[in-house]
C-alpha cells in the first residue's frame, strides 16, 4: 500500500463499514476500524427548512440529517431537490456529504450529476458519497470517474468500485492501472475473478511491485469460495519466482497475516515462498 | 607584408608570368562623374545584340565535411562529383561552376565536373563569377576582407587580368570579353578583359551586387532585377528596365538575394533555407516576373505567391528543410538538405519531377536557365488542403510561418479549411503560438458544420488517452453564428463536462440560446441548478445567464419560475443574479401559475 496515494487511504477509511465485510475483517495495512456512528432521530421540521431556502437553515436541517446517518434517508428526495435547485458551493458541499452520510441508493442520481460538477472539490465530494450510496446508478457514476481530469477523483472512484463489489467494473478498472491508477490495483484485488486475477498477478514487472501487490494482497485475503487455493498458491508463485528483496518482504508480511484456520495448503507454499527468497538482495535476512 | 598578402603577390606574380596583364590605376574610381548614360550606350549597343549562351541547367550540392561537390545536371546526363575542399558556396557561372578552397580556385564544366582551370589563390574568398564561354571572370573578397580581387581566366588556364582594388566588387557576368562588374552597391563597371580598361560605367538606382546571365540576357540585381538593355544608359535617372517583387512581411525576412558582396560560406545557413526566389523576365515592354510568380521557402515549406498582389497561391510541405533553389520557367527548382532535388509547378505547387544528389547535402546551389519545369503536376491538393498541410506539421520551427499560413487558410472558403482548423485546435501539439489564431479563425468560420460536430462528439476521456478537450468555445461560435440547430445536443453534452474550459461552456451555453430545443431542457435544467450558486468565475456565470435565457425561451411557465427563483435567492451568484433579472425583467409578465418549480 506505500504507493497508494494520501487520497485513496482516506477513501479506503470512508469505506471501511463496507470493506470490512467484504474482506471478513482482514484488510491491507493502514486501514483502521471505523465506529459505527450512534445515530439521532430525525427532526420532523427538517425537510421543511430544507426546502425553506434560509441558507443557515437548510445547513442546519443537513446537520440533522447527517447525525440521523441512515435514519435521515427520508430526507434524500428533499435534499437532491434542492441540489438540483442549487446551493451556494458550501452548502453543496454539506449536501453531498449528507446523502453520502445516508447511504441511501436514492441519492446516487443526484450525486452522479454532482460527480461531473466543475469544481474539483464537489466532484470529489460526490464521488465519495456515491461510494456509499452504492447501486447500479453509483457504480455507473464511478466508472465515468475513472476517467476524470482529476487524479485524486480517478483513484477515489477506482477504490470505490472496489468496495462495491461492481464486478463488471473489474476491466474498466484494468485500463485504470494501465493508466497508472494505482488504486486500481486494490479494487481489482478485490472484484477479480480467477482469470483476473491471474492478469493482475502477470502485471508483475511491468506495474510497480507495491501497486500489484496491493492487489494481490486483496486477493490472497479474499476468504470463501470466491477465490480457489489453487489461484492462492499460483500468485504465491508468481510472488515467488520474482526472486527479489521486496517479494521477500511481501510474502513474509503475508505470511505474519495468514489467519491459522485458513488454508494449509496455501500456507505452506506461503512459507516456501518466504524461505526461497529468503537470500534475496534486500530480503531483511530470511524469516 | 602579412602572410596572406604574401599569398596573394605570389598569386599575382604568378598570373603575371602566365601573361596577365596589368589594369588602368583609375578602374572603380570614386571620382567619377556621371556621363548620363553614354558610355554604358556604347556597350549596349557593342554588345547588345551578342547572342548570350544559355548557363548549364545544374544542381550542385556540397557533401561530405564541405570537401565534396554532387552535380546533377538537369537536363539529363550523369551526376558527377569532384572532391575538393571548400572554403565558400561554389558558384554556377555559364557552362562552368567555379569553386575556392584548400588555397586555389578551380573552375569545373558544370555537365561532367571536369577540371577546366585551377589557380593558387591563397585565403581570398570566393564571392561570385561569370563565365562566357571562354573566359571565366571571378571576384574575391580579399584576405584582409577590406578589398577585392578581379581575376580573369581563360578556358585554357591563362589568367588574362587581374585586379585588385580597395572596393567591394559583388558577383560578376561576362560578355564578349567584357566584364560587368558590380560594385560598392550601386555601380556596374564595365571592364575590357583586353586592356583592362573601365570602358563604361552606369550607376544603378537600387543596392545591386551581382550580374548574371539568363534568358539570353544580361541582368543585374540585387534587391530587384535590372536588364541590360537599350534603357540602361537612363539607369541613374531610374529608367532603366526594372522590376522587383513585392515581398509581404514574413518570418525570417527573405530576401530576393543574397548580397554579393559578402562571402557566402560553403555550408548552407538559415539564410538559405528562409529565401525568395523569382526569375525576371525580359518583354517587349520591359521586363516582368516569370510566371507572375515568385517563391518562397522557409525551412521545409515551398511556397508560391502572386507576383503582382503577393498572395499565396500554393504551398508545399517537404520531408526535409530546403537548402538551395531556383526559378524556372514554369516553376521552381528545389533542393533539400537530404539531397532531393523536387521541381514544383508554378501554378500549382504540384510535383513535377524528383530527383537525388545520392546523399545528403551541406548546401546546395541550383543554376536553371533554359530548361522549363514542364510535365503533369502530381499530388497538387486545394490550397486549402495544401494549407491544411502545412499548419498541421508538427514541427516546431515552422510555427512563425504556420502562423502566417493560418490567416490564409482562415480566408480559404471550402469546408477542407474548417477540417483543418478543427484539427488543428483540437490537436494536442499544436504549438501554443498557433492555438489562439486557430481558435479564433475556427470561430470565424461559416462552413464545415459536420466537421465540426464530428469535433463535438469526442470529450476528455483520460482512460481513452483523449487528454484535450475538443475546441468547443470556438466550435459553438461558428455554430451558434450559423443557426445549426442539429448541432444543439452535442453542444448540451459539453454544458457538463469538467474537463471543458470555462470559456468552452461559456460558448456552449451562448449557441444552445440560439439553436437549443425542447430536447435540451434536461440538460440545460441540470446545468442552471448546479451553476447558478457554484459558478465561480464570469464566464461559467455567463453561461448561466445563456441557459436562463434559453429556459426563458423554451421552457415555458416552469422555466419563466426557475429563473424567477433564481432571480430572488441570495445564493445565486451576483453576476447571473443580476443578468437573469434584466432578463426577466425585459420578458413579458410572469404567467399566472408562475412561481412552481418544475
Amino acid at each position: 500500500m506505500r504507493v497508494i496515494s494520501a487520497s485513496a487511504l482516506v477513501v479506503a477509511l470512508a469505506l471501511l463499514p463496507s470493506a470490512a465485510s467484504a474482506q471478513n475483517d482482514r484488510r491491507p495495512a493502514g486501514a483502521k476500524t471505523a465506529e459505527t456512528p450512534r445515530s439521532t432521530p430525525l427532526p420532523r421540521d427538517t425537510i421543511k427548512r430544507l426546502k425553506g431556502g434560509d441558507p443557515a437553515q437548510v445547513k442546519a436541517a443537513l446537520d440533522d440529517v447527517r447525525m440521523a446517518a441512515k435514519d435521515g434517508s427520508p430526507a434524500v428526495p428533499a435534499i437532491a431537490e434542492v441540489l438540483r435547485a442549487g446551493l451556494s458551493p458550501m452548502l453543496t458541499q454539506a449536501a453531498i456529504e449528507t446523502l453520502g452520510d445516508t447511504e441511501s441508493e436514492g441519492a446516487s442520481e443526484v450525486l452522479g450529476s454532482y460527480s461531473r460538477h466543475r469544481n474539483v472539490v464537489l466532484r470529489r465530494a460526490a464521488v465519495l458519497a456515491l461510494s456509499r450510496t452504492r447501486g447500479a446508478v453509483a457504480t455507473k457514476a464511478l466508472r465515468a470517474s475513472l476517467s476524470d481530469p482529476d487524479a485524486a477523483v480517478r483513484a477515489t472512484a477506482a477504490t470505490a468500485l472496489g468496495g462495491m463489489a461492481a464486478k463488471d467494473a473489474v476491466s474498466d478498472l484494468f485500463v485504470a492501472l494501465d493508466h497508472k491508477v494505482a488504486e486500481a490495483a486494490a479494487s481489482i484485488g478485490q472484484l477479480c475473478a480467477a482469470q483476473e486475477c491471474d492478469r493482475l498477478a502477470s502485471k508483475l514487472g511491468s506495474v510497480p511491485f507495491d501497486v500489484v501487490t496491493s492487489g494481490l494482497d486483496q486477493v490472497l485475503f479474499r476468504g470463501g469460495k470466491d477465490v480457489s487455493d489453487d489461484l492462492k498458491v499460483k500468485i504465491v508463485g508468481r510472488v515467488r519466482e520474482l526472486g527479489t528483496g521486496e517479494a521477500n518482504r511481501f510474502l513474509r508480511e503475508v505470511q505474519g497475516k495468514w489467519p491459522l484456520a485458513w488454508s494449509q495448503r496455501v500456507r505452506q507454499a506461503i512459507d516456501q515462498a518466504v524461505l526461497a527468497t529468503s537470500s534475496s538482495p534486500g530480503s531483511g535476512g530470511g524469516q | 607584408m602579412s602572410a596572406r598578402r604574401l599569398g596573394l603577390a605570389i598569386a599575382v606574380a604568378t598570373a603575371i608570368a602566365c601573361g596577365g596583364g596589368q589594369t588602368r590605376l583609375n578602374l572603380f574610381s570614386t571620382n567619377w562623374e556621371d556621363d548620363g548614360g553614354a558610355s554604358i550606350a556604347r556597350v549596349w549597343q557593342r554588345v547588345g545584340k551578342a547572342t548570350i549562351p544559355p548557363s548549364v541547367d545544374v544542381v550542385i550540392g556540397v557533401a561530405g565535411h564541405a570537401d565534396k561537390m554532387i552535380g546533377l545536371p538537369l537536363a539529363g546526363g550523369s551526376k558527377w562529383t569532384f572532391a575538393h575542399p571548400l572554403d565558400t558556396r561554389p558558384v554556377v557561372a555559364g557552362a562552368v561552376v567555379v569553386g575556392s578552397g584548400g588555397g586555389e580556385a578551380f573552375a569545373l564544366d558544370a555537365s561532367s565536373g571536369r577540371v577546366i582551370w585551377r589557380r593558387p589563390t591563397g585565403q581570398i574568398a570566393l564571392l561570385g563569377a561569370g563565365d562566357d564561354g571562354a573566359v571565366t571572370v571571378v571576384a574575391f573578397r580579399d584576405a584582409g576582407g577590406s578589398g577585392s580581387v578581379l581575376l580573369a581566366v581563360t578556358h585554357d588556364g591563362q589568367v588574362v587580368r587581374q585586379i585588385e582594388t580597395s572596393m567591394s566588387l559583388g558577383a560578376p557576368a561576362v560578355i564578349d570579353r567584357l566584364a560587368f562588374v558590380p560594385w560598392a552597391g550601386q555601380y556596374v563597371s564595365v571592364v575590357d578583359l583586353l586592356n583592362g580598361d573601365e570602358m563604361a560605367r552606369v550607376t544603378l538606382r537600387d543596392e545591386t551586387s551581382r550580374a548574371w546571365t539568363e534568358g539570353g540576357s544580361l541582368w543585374f540585381g540585387g534587391a530587384g532585377f535590372t536588364r541590360f538593355d537599350e534603357h540602361i544608359r537612363d539607369a541613374s535617372k531610374g529608367k532603366a528596365s526594372w522590376a522587383t517583387v513585392k515581398i509581404p512581411t514574413l518570418p525570417g525576412q527573405p530576401k530576393l538575394m543574397r548580397s554579393a558582396n559578402a562571402p557566402v560560406g560553403a555550408l548552407a545557413d538559415a539564410q538559405d533555407k528562409v529565401r525568395v526566389y523569382a526569375r525576371p523576365k525580359g518583354t517587349d515592354a520591359g521586363i516582368s516576373i516569370e510566371d507572375g510568380r515568385w517563391y518562397g521557402t522557409y525551412f521545409r515549406l515551398a511556397m508560391g505567391f502572386d507576383a503582382s498582389a503577393a498572395k499565396l497561391g500554393w504551398v508545399h510541405l517537404n520531408g526535409a528543410d530546403f537548402v538551395g533553389a531556383a526559378a524556372a520557367p514554369g516553376g521552381i527548382v528545389l533542393c533539400d538538405e537530404q539531397g532531393k532535388v523536387t521541381e514544383l509547378d508554378a501554378r500549382t505547387g504540384g510535383i513535377l519531377s524528383e530527383q537525388d544528389l545520392g546523399e545528403s547535402v551541406k548546401a546546395c546551389v541550383v543554376n536553371v536557365d533554359a530548361q522549363p519545369a514542364s510535365g503533369t503536376p502530381s499530388g497538387a491538393k486545394t490550397l486549402a488542403g495544401q494549407l491544411a498541410d502545412a499548419v498541421l506539421a508538427d514541427d516546431p520551427q515552422l510555427v512563425a510561418m504556420q502562423t502566417v499560413l493560418l490567416r490564409d487558410l482562415a480566408e480559404a472558403a471550402d469546408e477542407s479549411a474548417t477540417k483543418a482548423l478543427v484539427d488543428l485546435a483540437s490537436d494536442p501539439r499544436t504549438s501554443p503560438e498557433l492555438l489562439p489564431e486557430a481558435r479564433r479563425a475556427l470561430a470565424a468560420r461559416r462552413n464545415g458544420a459536420t466537421f465540426m460536430e464530428a469535433a463535438l462528439a469526442r470529450h476528455y476521456d483520460f482512460l481513452k488517452d483523449v487528454l484535450r478537450a475538443p475546441p468547443v468555445a470556438p466550435i459553438a461560435q461558428a455554430l451558434g453564428a450559423m443557426k445549426d440547430r442539429s448541432a444543439a445536443p452535442l453542444l448540451a453534452t459539453h454544458l457538463l463536462d469538467p474537463a471543458d474550459s470555462d470559456e468552452d461552456v461559456m460558448q456552449a451555453a451562448a449557441a444552445l440560446a440560439i439553436v437549443g430545443g425542447q430536447d435540451e431542457l434536461p440538460t440545460m435544467r441540470q446545468f442552471f441548478g448546479m451553476y447558478r450558486a457554484t459558478a465561480d468565475d464570469d464566464d461559467v456565470a455567463a453561461a448561466v445567464v445563456s441557459v436562463g435565457k434559453a429556459l426563458l425561451a423554451l421552457d415555458g411557465p416552469a422555466g419563466r419560475a426557475r429563473v424567477d427563483a433564481a432571480v430572488k435567492d441570495a445564493m445565486t451568484v451576483e453576476y447571473a443574479r443580476d443578468r437573469l433579472g434584466e432578463l426577466v425583467a425585459a420578458a413579458s409578465p410572469a404567467p399566472v401559475d408562475a412561481g412552481k418549480k418544475k
